[in-house]
């Protein structure tokens, strides 16, 4: 690690400083998330007593949720919970917020993660090989392959893998959790990989190509290296930069695409969970649920900037950097 | 081959009286069978949405109390005619001034004494008495429950002191003996009994309710055929069997028959019916439109269907120009094909609408003539309103599949009589806000009955005395029709309520603040294995499983 990222005091401080600089960050994403709310149309109360309901019934639901206060008051109380951990509980089922987070997590991280994995293994199979074979059936094949996989809406992509593989092939019993296990998590995987799967492979080609052709390379294979060594421990090394950033940005934007294919696969995650907040008006879990994207994107992607010196050792964070 | 055709029908015909013969053999052998494998399975059923809560007193959408109504029991029940039937209260009585009901409760009657996975219930499993149905009715009524439906019980006698805190108890509802209870009401109020059957006045433990707070809902405890087990958010809800329920079948066997339900939450209607042709479900909760021939050829006996207690309707706000002419508003009927948008766009899944109140309902009026589709006719009401060029309107719906075909088909037809419609699509929330501030002043909405009385539509929708979220959104008002519609709430013969109803309702349709479109149909998609089943008229979310068994 040492020889990555220089002092490690320099490292914590970067990490420390990267964390601090999330507290205005978050601030401000919920003072959106408060505008907003504010600006939608649409009463949470009105809408929790049904189509008919009585005023005073629907009053009192009013000020039990705190939604005749200020709003700027509103926005204080909800940190002072954050401090605290306490986000309140839903308007809707009157769960605690973080215990509806809470439960719907590992589904949709499982998901997230199934599906990164199948993307980084896949795409960066398939550029490498689409690279190494540049203007071949493979090539052509395997950027087709991409652009399809960019383009097709997942909605669709996974509608057609349910009835291939469970009603026409029966490979897989069904959509939802089933019995846990993983065969579950299967085509949930593969709709939600797809398109990070395609993005990977093209920037995989790309940086491949533009690295196989610079002197490092050539001197390499001068060393005498053979090309299994030249292309995995040279070449492919520095072609991952890009391919990290995907994966960083990815895992943010595949929170957002797990919304579709949470619902179509019926897994209860944390995606659902917030659209089905937003249109019932569940300001209390739209808050909790935006707070917690909010952390993730901003995690992953220090540490997505924190990986970047594995992969190409000039990529140094910290004071030492300058001094070399 | 061709000479051998009378020899080839001969033997087919024998094959098939063969086969036949074996069928009623098999079926006459039945009962005996049947005893033996009654028992047992658990009945899976897809759900569009995930339940809200499984606390009654907060269960107010139909995903909710299609639980509820397994968990939870009333004091009466309504059978699948829409007549009001002994439940945890075996008989009652009604005094003649319409005030008092004395109801006399079943005895032995547990609550569930464990829910999950071995937890014991507080209450232990005890037996209900009239003290809890005092208790549960306080509980409802107490401002700090805050139960959405607490004013559907506004007629009880102390209702308005016991909100405002001024007295400890209510007055109304009072435990005689263990088994007698009995409930005063301020006023006559004819629908009050079929009223009861509604999931949020269910019997519920003090002990549970208090232990738990907030989080009864998530660990409901209660009475009914099945019992509690796991929630796991949006995705299912598991309930098994209880051992200890009250009821039995003819033969005196335990009911219900089977081990367990589990409801699954599937929103999307593709995947509940691929999920159901692969067996995994023994029901779907609706039946998408692109599958429907094929539901009804593939499952000619199992896919069950009849008219719902439900109107699908446009309100005009008979406030706001042009909606207040109400030659306006008749044009507007007159102008819609409505067995052309049923039959084209909901594969004839519902009746079209001559009035308020639908078929099945009591108090339906058979003769009602209503509105034909004439556009000729619509255009000369709009000229005799004064608007010989038409007229412009915008209708807004909340954003759905369906409902924008309607309102696309709709705005095509009212073309032919002149009339232009601008449609504005949002969400339910918004559309409630927009009605409420007056915003909106064409709006689509649905009725399905919370208890089967006229009353919960005529007085409820179109009463002055409810104007806005109370039910009246189109701010409608007669006096003769409020008269009546108050009247027939006192009055105590049948046959007098049913006469005011039909009055009423004739009064509504000639001044047409609502556009009819049409009235819902009830569906069921069961695997052909589920047995004795039957739909409720007033929705499949009413269905009790108590003696729902599977035969395979």
């Amino acid at each position: 690690m040492e020889a990555f990222y220089g002092r490690r005091s320099v490292l914590t401080n970067y990490v420390f400083r990267r964390l601090l600089a999330v507290i205005p960050v978050i601030v401000g994403v919920i003072a959106v998330v408060f505008i907003l709310t504010s600006i939608v149309p649409g009463d949470p109360a009105r809408l929790m007593v049904g189509q008919r309901g009585d005023p005073a019934t629907i009053q009192k639901l009013r000020e039990d949720l705190g939604l005749n206060r200020p709003l700027w008051q509103q926005f204080i109380d909800f940190f002072k919970g954050v401090v605290t951990l306490d986000l309140g509980r839903s308007y809707r089922t009157r769960m605690p917020v973080i215990q509806a987070i809470a439960e719907r997590l590992p589904i949709t991280a499982r998901l997230a993660l199934a599906s990164m994995a199948l993307a980084v293994t896949s795409g960066v199979t398939l550029g490498m090989v689409a690279a190494l074979k540049q203007n071949s059936m493979l090539d052509y094949g395997s950027m087709i392959a991409a652009l399809i996989g960019i383009s097709a809406p997942s909605f669709w992509v996974g509608i057609m893998l349910v009835v291939l593989f469970c009603v026409q092939l029966r490979w897989i019993p069904g959509t939802g959790t089933g019995d846990g296990s993983w065969i579950y998590l299967v085509l949930p995987a593969l709709t939600l990989g797809m398109r990070p799967a395609a993005l990977i492979a093209r920037l995989t080609r790309s940086g491949m190509l533009e690295v196989l052709g610079q002197d490092y390379i050539r001197t390499a294979r001068s060393k005498g290296l053979t090309e299994k060594a030249v292309i995995i421990g040279h070449a492919l090394k520095n072609a991952m930069i890009p391919v990290i950033t995907v994966v960083g940005t990815g895992m943010a934007e595949m929170l957002g695409g797990a919304i579709v294919v949470e619902k179509l696969f019926s897994l209860p995650g944390v995606g659902r969970l917030g659209i089905e907040a937003i249109l019932n008006r569940d300001f209390a879990i739209i808050r909790g649920q935006v707070l917690f994207m909010a952390l993730i994107f901003v995690v992953t992607n220090l540490l997505v900037d924190l990986s970047y010196p594995l992969f190409d050792p000039r990529i140094k964070y910290g004071r030492t950097w300058r001094r070399e | 081959m061709l000479r051998n055709k009378p020899f080839i029908i001969a033997i087919t015909i024998l094959l098939i009286t063969g086969v036949l013969s074996g069928c009623a053999n098999t079926l006459s052998t039945a009962p005996e069978a049947e005893m033996k494998n009654k028992y047992g399975g658990t009945y899976r059923m897809a759900i569009i949405q995930s339940p809200l809560s499984l606390d009654p007193v907060h269960a107010v959408d139909t995903s909710s109390s299609r639980i509820v109504y397994q968990l939870f029991e009333t004091l009466v029940d309504v059978d699948s005619d829409g007549e009001v039937i002994p439940n945890l209260a075996k008989e009652w009585d009604i005094s003649d001034n319409g005030l008092v009901y004395t109801f006399k409760l079943r005895e032995g009657v547990k609550f569930h004494s464990a829910i999950g996975e071995g937890i014991i219930t507080e209450n232990g499993g005890r037996e209900v008495t009239a003290k809890d149905w005092v208790w549960t009715f306080k509980h409802i009524i107490d401002p700090d429950t805050n139960s959405e439906r607490a004013y559907f019980l506004d007629m009880i006698k102390g209702y308005a002191d016991y909100r405002e805190g001024e007295t400890e108890a209510l007055e109304g509802v009072v435990a005689k003996d263990e088994y007698t209870l009995e409930i005063v009401l301020d006023h006559p109020f004819a629908p009050f009994i079929t009223m009861l059957a509604y999931n949020t006045f269910s019997v519920i433990p003090r002990e549970d309710v208090e232990m738990w707070g907030q989080d009864f809902g998530f660990n409901p405890v209660g009475t009914g055929p099945f019992r509690f087990s796991e929630w796991i958010q949006d995705d299912r809800v598991v309930l098994t069997r209880n051992e200890d329920y009250w009821r039995k079948d003819e033969e005196g066997n335990s009911l219900p028959y089977l081990n367990g339900m589990e409801f699954r939450t599937i929103n999307d209607l593709t995947m509940q019916w691929t999920e159901f042709g692969l067996g995994n479900l023994e029901a779907i909760e609706s039946v998408d439109d692109p599958y429907y021939h094929e539901a009804l050829e593939k499952y000619p006996d199992s896919f069950l269907r009849k008219p719902q207690m439900g109107t699908y309707f446009y309100g005009m706000n008979v406030t706001a120009k042009p909606f207040d002419n109400k030659k306006v508003r008749q044009a507007i009927n007159y102008a819609i094909d409505r067995q052309g948008i049923i039959d084209r766009l909901r594969n004839g899944r519902a009746t079209p609408a001559k009035g308020v109140l639908p078929p099945g309902m009591f108090g339906y009026n058979p003769d009602l003539e209503g509105y034909t589709y004439d556009p000729q006719k619509a255009r000369k009401l709009l000229a005799e309103a004064g608007y010989p060029d038409g007229i412009e309107i915008t209708l807004q719906y909340n954003t759905d599949d369906i409902h924008k075909r309607i309102a696309e088909a709709f705005q095509q037809q009212m073309k032919d009589a002149g009339i232009e419609v601008k449609l504005r699509h949002m969400d339910g929330a918004a559309l409630f806000e927009a009605m409420g501030k007056g915003e909106a002043t064409f709006f689509r909405l649905g009725w399905v009955v919370d208890y089967p009385d006229p009353d919960n539509f005529l007085h409820v929708l179109l009463n002055s005395a409810n104007f806005g979220p109370l039910g009246n959104f189109t701010l409608y008002k007669n006096d003769e029709f409020d008269r009546l519609t108050n009247e027939a709430r006192v009055e105590s013969d049948p046959e007098e309520r049913r006469k005011m109803y039909q009055e009423a309702e004739k009064i509504v349709v000639e001044e047409a603040p609502w556009l009819f479109v049409y009235h819902y149909t009830t569906e069921q998609l069961l695997q052909p294995y589920v047995k004795d089943y039957s739909l409720p008229p007033f929705g499949e979310h009413n269905a009790i499983f108590y003696s729902v068994w599977l035969d395979k």
